[in-house]
């Protein structure tokens, strides 16, 4: 029906026999039409949907003035993980600024497996909290000043990737600094005890 | 006697009607798509895995240099916005008071604001290009140091404006401080604004542009 040709039209019927005439078909083959008005739907649809910026949550705590509202934190429930300027990553497990690693954002090897594992080793190890429940891990996050934004977000996306639920967006405190600083010589840094 | 021909199928199927559909609905796709905003301040999205659609924010914007800026989409909104802000903190700023109802029906025509209060007034009796030109070069961004915090009232006057129903997005570049970022998170909790939503575009888990690398270290340090 669509196609230009129409195979010797005036073949059988009427002209048999007759002068052949040309007859034209009037008819357009509109099958390239339909390819390129699909292939331009598919464009459409794409972009529009594909071009929406996506969202990631972020809850940031209120002030809690109220003590007993304030959650008991076990030393072996805490996970630091510190961001550097240069992209790097380090973590230290406990309230003591000690025994910093360095890792990185690598997808297998790097901080993330460091996350999943404490989160796994937390419930069944720490002891139960005052109220008899299982202890479940805390990751502190901070963020040295000149740390790329880039980074926050990558922490906070393996957050959501391991189910991490409990964690703090901290500011990196002095000794934490330090440690950094003098992370890449292993030199020991000497023990201060605040108050 | 005639010869009895089976009859010849053609196995060409009409496409006018196929036609007629197809453009229809590019019809249709083309005259809902909207247009990619004009980005008046250029900011490189950090990735991240999280796929929450956004919708109906009051958008920070946090370009490389670390200067903020504020975008609502709806008119009505910024005019509101305004209004607001010169209700609740006409006192603070003796500038919004000032302003003509023209220099307000430009200010909600502005998509993304940035510029000290401080300036309003000389901004908004711009024409048409030479803002444009103080858009694309001057613009300094709305302050949000802990002295003087403009960002915070600006984001509580929109949600003033819409009684609430707004969400705060951060969009930061992807190499900006984490300092600004957190100034600004800080600035809003200051007024009782805890949810944000972090604006990404969307990416595989990987990031391979870092490097591996395990150095241990032997930091000894007690804190309190």
């Amino acid at each position: 029906m669509a196609d230009i040709e129409s195979s010797g039209g005036g073949g059988h019927g009427k002209h048999d026999g007759g002068p052949r005439s040309k007859k034209m078909s009037t008819r357009v083959d509109l099958t390239p039409m339909v390819d390129l008005a699909f292939l331009l739907i598919t464009f459409f649809m794409l972009t529009t949907t594909l071009n929406k910026p996506k969202a990631m949550e972020l809850n940031m705590p209120k002030k809690v003035d109220n003590k007993d509202e304030q959650q008991d934190v076990g030393d072996c429930q805490v996970l630091n993980i510190l961001l550097d300027t240069l992209d790097q990553v380090w973590y230290y497990d406990g309230l003591q600024v000690t025994g910093l690693q360095k890792t990185t954002f690598a997808g297998d090897g790097g901080i993330r497996k460091v996350i999943l594992k404490k989160i796994k080793t937390v419930p069944e190890e720490c002891p139960l909290t005052k109220k008899g429940k299982k202890r479940d891990a805390i990751v502190l996050i901070k963020m040295l000043e000149g740390a790329r934004y880039k980074n926050m977000v990558d922490i906070l996306d393996e957050m959501d990737i391991t189910g991490c639920k409990i964690y703090a967006i901290q500011d990196a405190d002095p000794l934490e600094k330090e440690a950094i600083a003098n992370g890449g010589s292993a030199k020991p840094i000497e023990e201060k005890v605040s108050q | 006697m005639p010869k009895i021909k089976p009859p010849r199928k053609n196995p060409v199927i009409d496409m006018t009607a196929m036609c007629d559909v197809s453009f229809l609905l590019l019809t249709f796709f083309i005259l809902t798509a909207k247009f990619k905003p004009t980005e008046v301040v250029a900011v490189d999205l950090p990735s991240s895995r999280s796929s929450k659609l956004v919708e109906n924010v009051c958008m920070i914007t946090i370009n490389k240099d670390g200067r903020a800026f504020l975008s609502l989409k709806e008119t009505t909104t910024r005019y509101a916005m305004l209004d607001q802000m010169t209700e609740k903190y006409g006192e603070k700023y003796p500038e919004l008071k000032a302003l003509t109802p023209q220099q307000k029906n430009f200010f909600a025509l502005i998509e993304t604001w940035g510029t000290p209060i401080k300036d309003i007034q000389r901004v908004l009796s711009m024409d048409g290009t030479e803002f444009k030109n103080y858009q694309a070069k001057q613009m300094q961004g709305i302050p949000y140091d802990s002295l003087h915090s403009e960002l915070g009232d600006w984001v509580q006057a929109s949600r003033y404006a819409t009684e609430g129903d707004i969400k705060i997005g951060i969009k930061g570049d992807k190499d900006v401080s984490v300092q600004d970022v957190k100034q600004v998170i800080n600035r809003l909790t200051e007024k009782d604004i805890h949810r944000f939503l972090l604006i990404t575009t969307l990416t595989g888990p990987n990031h391979s542009d870092e490097e591996g690398g395990n150095t241990g270290t032997e930091g000894e340090t007690k804190t309190q």
